[in-house]
Parts: structure tokens; C-alpha cells; sequence
């Protein structure tokens, strides 16, 4: 066949070949099996000895940081809950406050209102009473005013229609009061209007 | 590779003795190619390995952060996934061990100056499948002592006439299948890949230089077909690392299983 | 005609798991389709099975090469 004449020709032209050129190709060549076995001792104990010890190391401790971090995250995310919960418990207590103060504040107000008003009213009923009170006092200032006028005027009057002196102290006021007395008994009887028209009349 | 070409006028398409290539002597114990790759690429694993996981910090950096990438694959998708949390950890530096070995070894076949799968030789795969073979052995054996392990073998509740045959096949599975199939899946895969590539990088170059007019420009599209499945080798030398340990956790796992 | 017989066996043997990978990946696709969160577990599943099937065609070209040297 074309294959053996060709293999043949080569080995002839190369002077090599020999056995391990010709044999099948799935007869394994010792030397190549020696070294193989070899190199794959070689290559297998120096893993087992340093690459893979140093690579499980690492993983671990890889994974020692990352369960590390999770913790770490963890903690972290339950101090801010906590931190969370304290400021709305906070802001809770802050709103209550706030709440009672307006409260506080209202009813203070509603107190101030209702003693500016009392005092206002105390204060108008006062100043009415001190009205009257100085009607009053006037009116009296007056009567009396007019009553010594009135005597005067009416003792003079009376002594020049007379002609009799009513110098006489005592007797003048006897007079004058009985005079009076009179017109208030007249007053009395015939109503105030009577006595003004009197006291005018005798003016 | 491209020595026999260059002379022949006829084409003569890539086969297994391209894949033998002694630098230093000849015979079973030559110095090949395949070998110094493979040794460079221990080296430089080791290497890388030990300076970037010299200092690991919690926070990775870009190295750190690829490496993590791997590991976690390995670690989580395959070790724990399968084998179980419970059992998985004795098993990670194998597992490791065989996803960056594969990997990178695979990825020599691609690479430029070097452009040679190590795994298409089949001592390599076999070397890695003997690791798994031992390791699972020896886990099963020391859990449930010889007599368990295989008696273990045989799923309970079968008819008693179908127990010798069973046990049979499964002992064939466990002893001679499952390395073979192991290895001879690595192998197979980075072997076929690897002759695609050549076929079309000789064919294409064939044809270019002998080619009668027209048909120097069909290896135009053999060259285009060469990067495409450059490309796609990428993917298949991570899913070959990725079923290499697939597997191998599986049947760790199996160990670990109580019910057959 | 040149060639060898072994790669018609091979041709043979890949269409089996070529069947086989396709109706796994079809599988996959439907199963990842309806149940967009089991990605994960699916697509270990399914490597694995196209893992198992593709054996046979890694065999049968193991198997081309013995017996075509």
C-alpha cells in the first residue's frame, strides 16, 4: 500500500526509522513513559506540597473575611435599626411634648383671657362705683353748698322782708333748719319735682 | 515535519512516524521531542505556579485571578460536584495536577515555536491514566478492603447466575477499560488533531509549490482551513483537559458511592 | 485507487457517535431550552455522554492506524 511504500522510502532516505518509526502508534515509547510518570510525580507532589495547601489558605480565609463582612454588615444594619428606632421613639416623644406644651399654651392662654376679663370687669365695676361714689360725694357737696347758700340767702331775705336782725345764731339755724324741714316734708308729699320747683322758687 | 515533503514530487500524506521524532539517540529510550516538551512544560507550570501563588492575597490581582478562575473550576465544578464535599479534598492536587498538565500540553500543539501535542505520543496520556488507575485502586481498596472493594463490583439484588458474568465485566471495566479508555481518548483525540492540522499544512504546501496553475490557489483554502482548526484544537485540548479529570473525578466518585 | 482498508473501517466507526453526539447535544439544547437554570448540571451531563460516545470513534481511529501500519 501507498502508506508503506512511503514509510519505507523515508526510512530508506532518512537512514533512521528502526522499530519505534514502524511500530503502531498506540504502543507506548518507554522513554517517553518514564519521563511522563515522571514529570507528573514531579508536578503532582509540588502541588500537593505548595500550590494547593496556599490556595486552600487563601479560599479559607477568603471566606473567613467575606463571613467577616456579612457579620460586620450584619451588625451594622442592626445598630441602624436600632439607631432607626430610637430617633422615631425620639421624634414620638418630641411630637408628645409639642402636643402637651400647646395644650399647656391654650389653657394658659384660655386662663390669661379669662383673668384679663375679670380683671377688666373688676376694674369697669370699680371705676363705675368710684363714678357714683363721686356723684354722690358731689351731689352731697352740692346739697350742702346749697343748703348754707340757700339758708343765707333766705335768713338775708327774710330779715329784710322782716326787718327783724336774725343775727342770732342759734335762732337762724333753728329757722333755716326748720325751714328746710318743712320743704322737705313738703317734697316728701308733693314729689321731687315740687321740691326743685320750690327750691328754684325760692331762689 | 516537513522534511519528506520538501524531496517527494508525489504527496505523501501525514501518518504515525511523523509523530517519532528523536533529537538526541535512537531506540526505546531516546531523547524525543515529545519529551522535551513535555519537560519544559512541567517546568514552566511549576514555575508559574509557585511565583503566582507566592503571595495570595484575599483582593486577586490579574495572575491570581485567572489562576482562581482554573482552580475553581476544578475545585468546585468537577472535585466537589462529583466526588462530594465530604470526600473531595485529598483528590484536588491530582485532579489539578492533570487539568494544567493536559491543558498546556495540548496547547503545544498549537503554539508556534513548539506546535507539537505532547499528548499525541502515547506514553504521555498513558503515564496520566496510570496515575488515575493507581489513585482510584488504592482509595477503593483502602475503603472498603480487598474482599469489599470486590464485592463491591457486582450491584446487590441480581439473580446468582448472572453474578460470575457481571463481575467479570465489571472487573474487565474497572482493570482494562477504563486506563485504555482514558489514555486512549487523550490520545486519540490530540493525534487526530494534530494529523488534520498536518494534512492540511503539508497539503496546502503541496500544492502550492507543485501544484499544475489553477490548483495552486486551492491551498488557499487548506491554509484557511489549517487557522480554522487551529483555532478549533483550542477548544478541543480544553475539553479533552476537562473530561480528562471529568472522568477520573467520576470514578473516584465511585469509590465514595454506597450503593453501586 | 490508493488507500487503506483500516480507514474505511474508521469511516465505519465514526458514524455511530457521530448519531450518538447528536442526539446528545439535541438533548442538551431542548433539555437548556425548557429549563434555562439547569444549564449547569446538563452540560456536565452531556459532556459526559459525548465523552462515552466519542470513544468509539477515538478507537476506531487507534484501531485504523494499527491496522493499516
Amino acid at each position: 500500500m501507498a502508506i508503506d511504500n512511503a514509510v519505507g522510502v523515508l526510512a530508506a532516505e532518512g537512514g533512521e526509522g528502526g522499530f519505534w518509526e514502524d511500530t503502531y502508534p498506540v504502543i507506548p515509547h518507554p522513554g517517553e513513559l518514564i519521563v511522563g510518570i515522571i514529570s507528573f510525580a514531579a508536578l503532582y507532589f509540588l502541588y500537593k506540597k505548595y500550590v494547593v495547601p496556599r490556595l486552600e489558605t487563601m479560599l479559607a480565609e477568603r471566606q473567613r473575611t467575606i463571613e467577616g463582612g456579612i457579620e460586620r454588615a450584619e451588625a451594622m444594619q442592626a445598630e441602624a435599626k436600632a439607631a432607626l428606632e430610637q430617633y422615631r421613639a425620639q421624634l414620638a416623644e418630641a411630637r408628645n411634648e409639642a402636643a402637651q406644651i400647646r395644650d399647656q399654651a391654650r389653657a394658659e392662654g384660655q386662663q390669661i383671657l379669662e383673668e384679663l376679663r375679670t380683671q377688666a370687669q373688676e376694674e369697669s365695676a370699680r371705676i363705675v362705683a368710684r363714678g357714683e361714689e363721686q356723684i354722690a360725694a358731689s351731689r352731697q357737696q352740692v346739697i350742702n353748698e346749697l343748703r348754707g347758700q340757700i339758708g343765707a340767702l333766705a335768713v338775708d331775705l327774710a330779715g329784710r322782708v322782716v326787718g327783724e336782725s336774725l343775727a342770732d345764731d342759734a335762732r337762724r339755724n333753728g329757722t333755716v333748719d326748720r325751714f328746710l324741714d318743712q320743704l322737705d316734708g313738703m317734697v316728701g308729699a308733693g314729689g321731687r319735682g315740687g321740691a326743685t320747683a320750690a327750691s328754684e322758687g325760692t331762689r | 515535519m516537513t522534511t519528506e515533503v520538501s524531496a517527494a514530487e508525489e504527496f505523501v500524506p501525514p501518518s504515525a512516524p511523523d509523530f517519532w521524532q528523536p533529537l538526541v539517540g535512537d531506540g526505546a529510550f531516546a531523547l524525543t521531542r515529545s519529551m522535551v516538551v513535555m519537560v519544559l512544560v512541567t517546568i514552566g507550570l511549576a514555575v508559574v505556579m509557585m511565583l503566582v501563588t507566592r503571595r495570595l492575597a484575599v483582593v486577586p490581582g490579574r495572575g491570581q485571578f485567572r489562576l482562581e478562575g482554573m482552580y475553581g473550576l476544578v475545585r468546585n465544578s468537577i472535585g466537589r460536584d462529583i466526588i462530594g464535599s465530604a470526600h473531595f479534598k485529598p483528590y484536588i492536587p491530582l485532579l489539578f495536577t492533570l487539568f494544567t498538565l493536559i491543558l498546556v500540553n495540548n496547547l503545544m500543539g498549537i503554539i508556534p515555536p513548539i506546535q507539537f501535542p505532547t499528548m499525541s505520543r502515547i506514553g504521555f496520556p498513558l503515564a496520566l491514566a496510570l496515575g488515575v488507575y493507581v489513585v482510584y485502586l488504592v482509595a477503593g481498596v483502602r475503603r472498603r478492603g480487598i474482599g469489599g472493594f470486590l464485592k463491591n463490583l457486582v450491584p446487590s439484588g441480581l439473580p446468582l447466575f448472572v453474578v460470575p458474568v457481571v463481575f467479570v465485566l465489571e472487573l474487565v471495566t474497572f482493570l482494562i477499560t477504563r486506563p485504555v479508555t482514558l489514555t486512549l481518548r487523550l490520545f486519540g483525540n490530540m493525534f487526530a488533531g494534530h494529523i488534520l492540522l498536518l494534512l492540511f499544512a503539508l497539503g496546502g504546501e503541496f500544492l502550492l509549490l507543485h501544484g499544475d496553475g489553477l490548483l495552486k490557489l486551492v491551498s488557499i483554502p487548506a491554509f484557511l482551513m489549517f487557522f480554522l482548526f487551529s483555532a478549533f484544537e483550542i477548544l478541543i485540548a480544553f475539553l479533552q483537559a476537562y473530561v480528562f479529570i471529568l472522568l477520573a473525578s467520576i470514578y473516584i466518585a465511585e469509590v465514595y458511592a454506597d450503593d453501586h | 485507487m490508493e488507500g487503506n482498508l483500516a480507514i474505511i473501517g474508521y469511516g465505519l466507526s465514526a458514524i455511530g457517535p457521530g448519531i450518538g453526539i447528536g442526539l446528545i447535544f439535541a438533548a442538551y439544547v431542548a433539555g437548556v431550552a425548557r429549563q434555562p437554570e439547569v444549564r449547569g448540571v446538563l452540560q456536565t451531563i452531556a459532556i459526559l455522554g459525548f465523552v462515552l460516545c466519542e470513544q468509539l470513534a477515538i478507537f476506531g481511529i487507534a484501531l485504523a492506524f494499527v491496522f493499516s501500519g
